[in-house]
């Protein structure tokens, strides 16, 4: 006894196999906790906001060197942009004679069906911090968070339409995930004939996936896509995609189409977070959110 | 009982001829590594993970408080800066730094290359767990191109052999480091 103990200065803790086996099974453990609870979220989000600095640090020279060559163009850049404002005025200005009329027609008619007038939905614009490499997440993480409001479920968009949801939210930064991710599913409507149907991501860049459509069901290649507004998450009239090509294989008894998102999030740097009331959504049932629930009602995982 | 006597009973300055790798510098690599980590290069699933390089560069170097815990921490960090499930990272990384440690003593023998031909099979295989595990969780599989990163990874090992060790001079010069 009296050896072991004197013996015991010369040694350096456990054995590393054994800190090994420890240390792999806590991550392991982490790994199955942070995908099937919550708990693990108070966590992540201390980690966050201690990390937010360093990012911010590592990523200011980037920001310097885009900004000294923003200001160098700058002449150029605002020519450019002048030029492209004085295309649209005058596309607009002819939309713009044909929309007032539109206008007064459909506060008319919206008056006759006692319809609510649509609510403008307060929104946050937020720029892109970085995109992450997640080959399983198709994730963008964005520069506010919930100091700014954010909720998980919120949708983002850009000018193109629907760019995605929030997936999770740190008081500076949130995450969110592309449509295009196939946990993603958005209630949209055909805007030819008003089918309803659900856009699923497919889980690779700049796909979506149109399931589960009766096979008669009258959607085609070129068909434009908007929310449908049925979930409570997306306001209705949102740009989604167009379909390319549609899939008709009677054995499945279903009909599939492929659409292309009209959102470009890999272009721009800019997106909107529509702060829709989150809070009032329905919990997902149990027997639905097999992965985490989102925080909303209308994305699940599929597959 | 008798084995692990004898081995406790090993002096303790070993004479293994490392660079003098000063500690201080170490851990500036591994910040500075860290932090051009957390820029937006890593788009690509194959990029190399030049973290975990670093932290196993110096592991093998034996600099004081790079090891298994080290290398958990550093994951973490990684996984939230990711956005990713929280581990998958740190198991990947508590592989390779097990793996520097149980191959250490031998490679010390070897250059720069030979150390790489031993690194690769480690870098190689240490993120098939947290991946697979990781699949069965969400249920998707995502490709197969992050394999490519730890392939790159551990060729990079001869860069930061030549680029880690320029400010350093080997121990028995002994007016230089330390």
């Amino acid at each position: 006894m009296q050896q072991n103990s004197s013996l015991r200065f010369f040694t350096h803790g456990p054995a590393a196999e054994v800190r090994l086996f420890f240390l792999a099974i806590f991550c392991v453990g982490l790994m199955i906790a942070d995908s099937q609870t919550r708990y693990i979220e108070p966590v992540r989000k201390v980690v966050s906001v201690m990390l937010y600095p360093f990012q911010r640090t590592a990523m200011w020279p980037r920001d310097a060197v885009s900004q000294v060559y923003d200001w160098s163009n700058a002449v150029t850049i605002a020519k450019q942009e002048s030029a492209a404002v004085q295309r649209q005025r005058i596309e607009l200005a002819q939309l713009s004679t044909h929309a007032a009329q539109m206008a007064a027609e459909n506060a008319q008619l919206r008056r006759l069906l006692a319809v609510k007038t649509t609510v403008q939905t307060p929104s946050v614009a937020v720029e892109i911090l970085y995109t992450s490499v997640d080959p399983l997440n198709q994730t963008l993480v964005l520069t506010k968070g919930s100091n700014d409001g954010i909720r998980p479920g919120m949708p983002v968009i850009d000018e193109g339409g629907v760019v995605g949801q929030i997936r999770r939210v740190t008081p500076m930064t949130s995450e969110a995930t592309l449509i295009t991710d196939n946990k993603i599913s958005v209630p949209v409507m055909v805007l030819r004939n008003g089918l309803r149907v659900i856009a699923f991501g497919s889980g690779q860049t700049g796909k979506l996936d149109v399931r589960y459509l009766g096979m008669g069901a009258d959607i085609q290649a070129g068909d434009e896509l908007v929310t449908s507004g049925i979930g409570g998450i997306y306001p209705q009239g949102l740009s989604v995609g167009k379909i390319a090509t549609v899939e008709r294989n009677s054995a499945e008894g279903f009909m599939r189409a492929h659409a292309l998102p009209s959102a470009h999030p890999e272009r721009y740097r800019h997106f909107l977070v529509l702060l829709v009331p989150t809070d009032t959504l329905p919990e997902i049932p149990a027997s639905l959110s097999d992965v985490r629930s989102q925080g909303s009602g209308t994305s699940r995982r599929v597959n | 009982m008798t084995k692990r006597n004898l081995t406790a009973l090993e002096p303790l300055q070993r004479t293994d001829y490392f660079y003098g790798s000063s500690p201080v510098y170490a851990w500036i690599t591994i910040v500075f590594t860290w932090l051009a980590s957390l820029l937006p290069w890593r788009d690509w699933e194959g990029s190399p993970d030049i973290l975990i390089l670093v932290l196993a560069f110096w592991c093998v170097q034996q600099v004081r408080g790079v090891g298994l815990i080290t290398a958990v921490v550093f994951g973490l960090l990684m996984d939230v800066h990711d956005a990713n499930v929280l581990g998958a990272h740190g198991l990947a990384y508590v592989l390779v730094i097990y793996g520097a440690k149980v191959f250490r003593r031998r490679m010390m023998q070897f250059g720069g290359f030979s150390q790489m031909l031993q690194m690769l099979p480690v870098f190689f295989l240490a993120p098939f767990p947290g991946h697979l595990l990781n699949a069965w969780l969400q249920g998707a599989w995502g490709g197969w191109t992050w394999v490519l990163s730890g392939l790159i990874t551990g060729v990079m090992w001869v860069v930061a052999d030549l680029i880690l060790k320029l400010p350093l001079r080997p121990v028995d010069d002994n007016e230089t480091l330390n």
